[in-house]
């Protein structure tokens, strides 16, 4: 327990005082601040538009309107920045033969996935909540419903997990950052590819087994503001899934 | 304290160690000696639990190390071949970091951490990113990042490398004080280092234990006997071989023609009385006589020369 604290937090520290997470951090907020200004620009113009013709607010309201759109911009942010933030959590480590004194120190290789995972949700957490100052931001100008905005950044946080379970596993297959990365990203994107077999199979079964294990599915239940204890249990067991592959390559170490 | 039975492994088709056995006792520092690629480090990685073997067995303390990986660890400290540092931390951080990953408990961490930086004269660069620490002061930082949990047994791989010849003398101070309280193994393919540290060598060649004894007992072994070294002003054939016709000489060598003669000789206890009574009365210049047991060095390029030498000890 205290191995997975020990190396959680050396981590998290090592991530978050990393130029690269003050470089990625600056980028996302570069793109998100211009999306958002821009959005909003044509938030507020078709909002105008609907008034001078009279239908009131037109049946628009921020979080369908603008709010969501902003929400998937963070979701591709995330999916390609996450990769940077979990590329040297092993990797590195086996690199530096760091790797050595992990693993002839009192601790599990579960201890070790589990501080990995501490360290990088931690920093995705993190842009994540950098994200969420902009929606938060419209509270000083106008009153919304919080409901939908919350249950959308709970799906965010979930998805970004996933995102570090599966950034963590590559990190844990090479020695090199840049492969582990592109690892990464491949495995990331295509997990939202997975949906896409809807469109191919036929049959209620395999229709419904692509729509569960589409990412999209599960973060619109979220963004719609309906937390769904399956969508809830989809993410959880995809970060378990790779935490246990993660393990399965650290412990292969003492036998291969 | 360390059970070492039947330890073998293969990388492929290829044979690292090949049916190791020894142990070694609480107290004990044991140099670990071969040429490079003997399988040193298989060996020491093994004991630390970092890999399983692929036959044979480890036990440290009574616990075997790969059914309580967790016991074993406790009770090691390792430094590897490369001080395994984190280059973005600094050295005092790192030391922390260290003792609280071997579970060192917190009251006690920070003056574990100053210990260990005193034992390895750490102290002026504790502040410093190790980063920015030359070779021999990471070296150093690997060394006190094995002591810190001030652990039962030490494993060193190579600990002198890329130190100066001060630094090196330090460590070797250091190992003649730990072994008060430790059980050391060290591995180098040094032999001075062995020499100067260690109570008993295990001299290990192509994944075999070739030769285990104390460093005197490798010496008796190895040559029954002694050589003199000789320095004459007035080196001859003649001379050479009155010497060879003495009483208890067996080899007489004129090693470079400029006087210098090596004396091989049985143990008699009047020879070097009688050799150098010899010499003088010869009226040849004797200019140096010493004897000289065969060195480390020459049981290490014995044993680990060629396979059919290895197979007559």
């Amino acid at each position: 327990m205290r191995g997975f604290l020990t190396i959680g937090w050396k981590d998290l520290k090592g991530i978050l005082f990393n130029p690269i997470f003050f470089v990625v951090g600056g980028c996302c907020t570069t793109v998100w601040g211009f999306s958002f200004w821009t959005g909003l620009r044509r938030f507020i113009g078709s909002m105008q538009m609907a008034a001078m013709m009279g239908q009131g607010r037109g049946g628009m309201d921020i979080h369908g309107g603008f709010f969501v759109q902003h929400i998937s911009l963070v979701n591709l942010i995330l999916l390609l920045a996450v990769p940077a933030l979990t590329m040297r959590l092993i990797a590195e480590e086996k690199k530096l033969r760091t790797y050595d004194l992990l693993l002839t120190s009192p601790v599990t290789a579960t201890q070790i996935v589990a501080g990995k995972l501490f360290a990088g949700i931690g920093a995705a957490f993190a842009l994540v909540a950098l994200s969420f100052l902009y929606p938060v931001s419209m509270a000083f100008f106008t009153d919304f419903d919080w409901g939908p905005l919350i249950s959308s950044y709970l799906g965010l946080l979930f998805l970004a997990a996933g995102y570090v379970a599966i950034g963590i596993f590559c990190s844990s297959l090479t020695e090199s950052v840049v492969l582990a990365v592109v690892a990464a990203l491949i495995l990331n994107v295509g997990l939202w590819f997975l949906g896409t077999g809807t469109d191919i199979v036929e049959g209620t079964f395999s229709t419904a087994l692509f729509e569960h294990l589409s990412i999209g599915t599960h973060l619109v239940g979220f963004v719609k503001g309906t937390v769904r204890v399956s969508s809830i249990v989809f993410f959880v067991s995809l970060v378990a899934l790779y935490g246990f592959l993660t393990q399965r390559v650290i412990e292969s170490s003492r036998w291969r | 304290m360390i059970e070492v039975t039947n330890l073998t492994k293969r990388y492929g088709p290829h044979l690292a160690i090949d049916g190791l056995n020894f142990t070694v006792a609480k107290g004990e520092v044991v140099g670990f000696l071969g040429p490079n690629g003997a399988g040193k480090t298989t060996t020491m990685k093994i004991i630390t639990g970092y890999m399983a073997p692929s036959d044979g067995s480890v036990k440290v303390a009574g616990f075997d190390v790969f059914e309580n990986p967790v016991e074993v660890k406790q009770r090691i400290g390792y430094l590897p071949e490369v001080p395994p540092v984190y280059t973005d931390m600094y050295v005092n951080e790192y030391l922390t970091f260290v003792a609280k990953l071997k579970g060192v408990p917190s009251e006690k961490i920070a003056s574990m951490v100053d210990s260990s930086l005193q034992k390895t004269n750490l102290q002026e660069v504790h502040k410093r990113l190790i980063k920015n620490l030359s070779k021999g002061f990471r070296q150093r930082v690997g060394i006190a990042q094995a002591l810190v949990s001030d652990p039962e047994i030490l494993i060193l791989d190579e600990p002198t490398v890329g130190l100066d010849p001060k630094q090196v003398a330090e460590i070797r101070h250091l190992i003649q004080e730990l072994r008060k309280s430790h059980t050391i193994i060290l591995s180098t393919h040094i032999l001075p280092e062995v020499q100067a540290s260690c109570e008993r060598i295990i001299i290990i060649n192509r994944g075999r234990i070739v030769a285990e004894d104390s460093l005197e007992g490798l010496s008796r072994k190895m040559s029954r006997g002694q050589r003199i070294f000789l320095k004459i002003r007035r080196n001859s054939k003649e001379l050479v071989d009155s010497i060879a016709s003495l009483d208890g000489v067996r080899k007489v060598e004129s090693v470079d023609g400029n006087g210098v003669l090596h004396v091989d000789t049985d143990e008699t206890e009047d020879l070097l009385e009688r050799l150098s009574d010899h010499v003088v009365k010869k009226g040849v210049g004797l200019l140096e006589m010493r004897s000289s047991t065969f060195n480390l060095e020459d049981i290490f390029l014995k044993l680990t020369g060629s396979e059919s030498h290895i197979a007559k000890h």
